[in-house]
């Protein structure tokens, strides 16, 4: 079902090289270049997402608070009642 | 040996691109979660008694009395909860990176998602709760709207001239077997995608590059399950009310209307574009539309490149999608007041304009405003 291993593709002129893995370790640098990584794909993607959610809590805020206004009489309206 | 083979196969020497990401673990999740619920499902099978009369006390003295019976209907009904969080992670991931030019794939993907949201509409009733009985009076009700034979076919799906014993105990038959219809589907789904194996984040062609899935994506797809477990046991153990509503705890009763009728949060966003309309048949073909839409997706894909890794003014679009979907959802659960209703109507003119109208015409600029031309990779 489908291609499998060795009918993938034809590749000429491609050496590739790769070391053991008992000869690695396996975390190296995680956190000496992966958070710097991190912070580096952060950026790159957060002023294309969070302005958007920004403005949308800021509309979820309003209308929470607009709705509560529009339940309240105002009790300015009230001030002069005997 | 052919069984083996084709586990071997599908599990373990199939060749999968190196560089999928996290987003990719949602199919397997998908698959556990199915199986989850089919466990517990079957369990609680074992104890529910359809009728009017009994299936809520049933439900409750599954809970109470039952070994574990707590733990397993906490899991159900947050299964499901899980369930459509994964598959709305899912096709987020099938927007954004365009997976839906699989076409054939993505097909049966739609009629897995139509079929789940049969299934957990139908489970929602069987505790004959409040909720359960209103909100399915609520739904099936809309079908009445259907011109010519609406008044008709709504009183045969009750099995009656309201929702009653009859439509619960079909429910029960159509929840126990609408799983299994999904598991068939998931087959053909698995089948369909390992013609052409996955998609990767980069969208180039990954068949120079592709490792086995045995033990690089068993072992991920393990951490990923881990995970959702902790998740789905967190919700059981700790909150299993969280997201569900109070008014199912009283048994259901015809002549007691709740004040709010809301569905399941997975089904708020729907609901909100059902209710935005204000013509009925107008708010039931709008509500079909927000689901079926996904079937108008490989056409409405106007840019020649495939993920939107590449495409900033489209990822912004999707965002704004994605917001939208929460707006949406959030209106659904909120009574009809003059400050919801047109924002309501905003975020459901907003899914469809960016799906129809804003996502295709970026698509077509970002062509122009490329300076390469790539095509998208024949498998």
């Amino acid at each position: 079902m489908g291609p499998e291993f060795g009918r993938l593709a034809y590749v000429r002129h491609i050496i590739t090289y790769t070391l053991s893995p008992f000869e690695q370790r396996p975390f190296a640098k995680y956190f000496s270049v992966g958070l710097p990584n991190l912070w580096r794909r952060f950026r790159g993607q957060v002023f294309r997402v969070a302005p958007l959610f920004l403005a949308g809590y800021a509309v979820y805020s309003w209308a929470i608070e607009e709705e509560q206004r529009l339940k309240r009489k105002n009790p300015a309206d009230y001030v002069n009642d005997e | 040996h052919p069984l083996i083979k084709l586990i071997n196969q599908t599990l373990i020497d199939l060749p999968t691109p190196s560089n999928i990401s996290a987003c990719w673990n949602f199919g397997s999740l998908l698959g556990l979660t199915l199986l989850i619920q089919i466990l517990t499902g079957v369990f609680l099978m074992m104890h529910f008694s359809s009728g009017d009369t009994m299936a809520f006390s049933s439900v409750a003295y599954t809970s109470r009395e039952v070994w574990f019976g707590w733990l397993i209907r906490g899991l159900h009904m947050n299964g499901a909860s899980l369930f459509f969080m994964f598959i709305f992670l899912h096709i987020g991931r099938g927007l954004y990176y365009a997976s839906y030019l699989h076409e054939s794939t993505w097909n049966v993907g739609v009629i897995m998602l139509l079929l789940l949201m049969a299934t957990a509409f139908m489970g929602y009733v069987l505790p004959w709760g409040q909720m359960s009985f209103w909100g399915a009076t609520v739904i099936t009700n809309l079908l009445s709207a259907t011109p010519y034979v609406g008044s008709t076919v709504v009183p045969w799906i009750w099995g009656g001239p309201s929702v009653d014993n009859a439509t619960l105990m079909r429910f029960t038959a159509l929840h126990f077997i609408l799983p299994f219809a999904l598991l068939a589907s998931l087959v053909t789904h698995l089948i369909f995608l390992h013609e052409r194996g996955s998609f990767n984040p980069l969208g180039v062609n990954s068949n120079t590059d592709k490792i086995p899935f045995h033990p690089y994506y068993t072992l991920k797809d393990t951490l990923g399950a881990a995970l959702a477990a902790s998740a789905l046991l967190t919700l059981a153990l700790y909150l299993p009310t969280l997201l569900s509503d109070p008014e199912n705890f009283t048994q259901a009763n015809s002549m007691i209307t709740p004040t709010h009728i809301k569905p399941e949060w997975y089904f708020l966003f729907a609901y909100a574009i059902l209710r935005s309309t204000p013509n009925k048949l107008g708010g039931v073909l709008a509500m079909f539309s927000s689901i079926l839409i996904l079937l108008l997706m490989p056409f409405l894909h106007t840019t020649k490149q495939q993920p939107m890794s590449t495409r900033p003014m489209s990822q912004l679009l999707f965002w704004a999608l994605v917001l939208d979907f929460f707006v949406l959802t959030w209106i659904g659960g909120q009574p009809v007041n003059s400050t919801y209703i047109l924002m309501g109507q905003t975020a459901s003119v907003l899914y469809f304009a960016i799906i129809l109208i804003l996502m295709p015409t970026i698509g077509l600029l970002e062509n122009k405003m490329t300076s390469f031309i790539y095509t998208i990779s024949p498998r």
